[in-house]
C-alpha cells in the first residue's frame, strides 16, 4: 500500500476513532457503575433493544417483497420507487418525525381517522418508536436486499424450477438460502441505525421513560442534567452497537 | 492495520500542534477589528433578539451580529469547552451562575422576565379550563424535560398548585425545548403544554389557544445576559448588552410578549 494512501486512510481512521477515544476519557469511570446500573438506564436500554429489534424485523418483513419488486421487476415509475424507499436515508431525522406526524398522528392522513374512529393513537407510544425506527432503517435493508438480490446467481434457482421444484420451495430451499449473507449485512446496519435513532422517535414518539424513551433519548435528557452520566450512557449505546456489528457481520460475511 | 492507526492518529496530532498557534477563535480578526459580535441565546429568545440583532446592526453599520439560539444549558456548555461567544443571553440564572464560576462573565445584567402560560389546541380537545384541569383524567400533557429551564419551572407551577404528582402522570412526553413542546400542541397530538407567555407569537397565536396561569402560582423566569470574558470584540459585546437592557431593546422585548425586569 502506497504510504501516501495509508496516511489517508489512516486520517479516515482517527476521524472515527478519535472522538471514540475522547469518550472513553471524558467517562466518569468510578460512577459508571452506578449510572449503568440505575433503573432508568437498564429500563432505556431494554426499550432500545426491544426497538431496534423490532425494526429490523417489520423492516425485514416489508423490505424483502420491495427489495424483490425493485431487483425482478418491471414496472413504470421504478426509478421513482426506488428514490423514494431511500429518501428516509437522507432526510433530516427530525423532518421524518414531522412526515410521520402528518401521517399517523391523531390529526394526521390516517392517524387522524384511526383516533376518531377506533379511539387509537400510536403517538407517545412504543408503537411508534417503532415506527420511527422503521423508517428511519429500513431503507438500508431494501438496499442490501436488493444489491443481494440482483447479484444471486439466478440460473441456480432456474435450475431448481426445472427440476419441478414448486415456487416456494425454490424460495425457501435456494434463495433465501444464498441471500442469507445480505439478510444478515442488512438486518445488523438496520438494527444499529434503529439503536441509534433520535431525531424522528423525539419528534414523533415524543420522549416518555419505559415507553418511547429509547437509550438516545436518555442520553439527550441525561444531558441536561448530568453530562458526565451522558457520556457514560453513550459509551453504553456505542458498545452495544460495536459489539453487534463485530459479531454478527464477522459471523455471517466472514470480512476479515 | 496497527500502522494505519498509528499513522492517523500521528497526522491528526500534527495537525492539532500545526493549528494551535493561530487556531484562536477568528471572530474580529484582521483588519475589521471588532466588526462582527457572535450572540448566544436561549431559544426562546430566538424571535425577539432577531429582530434586536436586526436593530442594533442598523445603528452600527459594517456590524454582524451572529446568533447561536439552543437550550440554555446546552449553550453555556458549548462556550465552557469552545469560547466562542461575545455574549451569553441565558434563560435561567442557574446556566448564567454556571458560565460564571467557570469561564467568566462581566456586566450581567438581568435584561427580561418571562410567565408561563398553558397552551392546547386551538379546538381545547381535553376541555383545559384552569391549570387544576392538567390534572384531570386521561390528560395529555408535554413540558419540556426536566433541566430544561422552562421544564423546570413548569414543574414548579404543577408543584404550586399542589398537582405535581398527578400531573406528572399524564406527562406523555418530555421535549427538548419550548419550541418542540408548542410543536407537539399546535399539530394536534397532545391535549396541553405549558410554555412561556413569550412562546406564544404572533406566528403561533392562530394554531394554539393560551390559557393565562394565575400570578400566585405562577412562575417568572429572570434571564441575564453577560459579557463572557475572553471575548475578542468586548466594546462591541458592552455596546450589546447595554442596547438589549436600554430603552429600545426593552421596548422589542415587550413587543415580543416579555415582562420587564422589576
Amino acid at each position: 500500500m502506497p504510504a501516501a494512501l495509508a496516511l489517508i486512510a489512516g486520517l479516515g481512521v482517527a476521524l472515527v476513532a478519535l472522538p471514540l477515544i475522547g469518550l472513553i476519557i471524558r467517562t466518569p469511570w468510578s460512577r459508571a457503575g452506578d449510572i449503568l446500573g440505575s433503573g432508568s438506564a437498564r429500563t432505556a436500554l431494554r426499550l432500545s433493544l426491544i426497538v431496534a429489534t423490532t425494526s429490523a424485523l417489520v423492516g425485514l418483513l416489508v423490505g424483502f417483497p420491495l427489495a424483490w419488486a425493485l431487483a425482478r421487476s418491471q414496472f413504470r415509475g421504478k426509478a421513482l420507487v426506488r428514490a423514494l424507499v431511500v429518501l428516509p436515508l437522507v432526510m433530516p431525522p427530525v423532518v421524518g418525525g414531522v412526515a410521520l406526524l402528518s401521517a399517523f398522528g391523531r390529526r394526521g392522513l390516517v392517524g387522524g381517522p384511526l383516533y376518531d374512529v377506533f379511539g387509537l393513537q400510536i403517538t407517545f407510544t412504543v408503537w411508534a418508536a417503532v415506527l420511527a425506527s422503521t423508517f428511519v432503517s429500513f431503507p438500508l435493508l431494501v438496499l442490501a436486499l436488493e444489491v443481494g438480490l440482483r447479484s444471486l446467481d439466478v440460473r441456480l434457482e432456474d435450475a431448481a424450477s426445472t427440476m419441478g421444484a414448486p415456487r416456494w420451495y425454490v424460495l425457501r430451499r435456494v434463495t433465501l438460502p444464498l441471500l442469507a449473507p445480505q439478510i444478515a449485512a442488512g438486518l445488523v446496519l438496520a438494527w444499529a441505525r434503529a439503536l441509534g435513532e433520535f431525531g424522528a422517535t423525539i419528534t414523533f414518539a415524543g420522549n416518555l421513560p419505559g415507553r418511547t424513551q429509547t437509550l438516545p433519548l436518555a442520553v439527550f435528557e441525561q444531558l441536561q442534567t448530568d453530562p458526565g452520566g451522558a457520556i457514560a450512557l453513550s459509551l453504553l449505546l456505542v458498545t452495544v452497537s460495536f459489539v453487534v456489528i463485530v459479531t454478527l457481520r464477522g459471523r455471517f460475511l466472514q470480512t476479515r | 492495520m496497527r500502522r494505519l492507526v498509528a499513522l492517523g492518529v500521528a497526522a491528526l496530532t500534527l495537525m492539532a500542534v500545526g493549528c494551535g498557534s493561530s487556531g484562536e477563535p477568528t471572530i474580529a480578526a484582521g483588519g475589521n477589528q471588532e466588526r462582527e459580535i457572535t450572540v448566544f441565546a436561549a431559544s426562546s429568545l430566538t424571535a425577539a433578539f432577531t429582530q434586536i440583532g436586526k436593530d442594533f446592526e442598523a445603528t452600527n453599520p459594517g456590524l454582524t451580529v451572529t446568533f447561536n439560539f439552543g437550550p440554555s444549558d446546552g449553550l453555556a456548555g458549548q462556550i465552557e469547552s469552545e469560547g466562542v461567544a461575545d455574549v451569553f443571553a441565558s434563560a435561567s440564572p442557574t446556566w448564567m451562575d454556571d458560565l460564571a464560576s467557570a469561564t467568566g462573565v462581566t456586566q450581567r445584567t438581568d435584561f427580561a422576565q418571562n410567565k408561563l402560560v398553558i397552551i392546547t389546541p386551538p379546538d381545547d380537545p381535553a376541555g383545559i379550563g384552569s391549570i387544576q384541569d392538567l390534572a384531570g383524567p386521561s390528560v395529555q400533557l408535554v413540558l419540556a424535560a426536566v433541566g430544561v429551564p422552562v421544564g423546570d419551572y413548569a414543574r414548579q407551577v404543577l408543584r404550586n398548585v399542589g398537582i405535581a404528582k398527578a400531573a406528572a402522570g399524564n406527562v406523555v412526553s418530555n421535549e427538548q425545548d419550548d419550541a418542540s413542546v408548542v410543536a407537539k400542541i399546535a399539530s394536534g397530538e397532545a391535549d396541553a403544554g405549558i410554555v412561556y407567555a413569550s412562546d406564544v407569537t404572533e406566528t403561533v397565536a392562530p394554531t394554539v389557544h393560551a390559557i393565562e396561569i394565575p400570578s400566585d402560582v405562577n412562575v417568572i423566569a429572570t434571564y441575564p445576559i453577560a459579557v463572557v470574558d475572553g471575548s475578542k470584540s468586548t466594546d462591541l459585546a458592552r455596546a450589546f448588552v447595554r442596547y438589549v437592557s436600554g430603552p429600545d431593546g426593552q421596548a422589542t422585548l415587550r413587543a415580543f410578549g416579555f415582562l420587564l425586569p422589576t
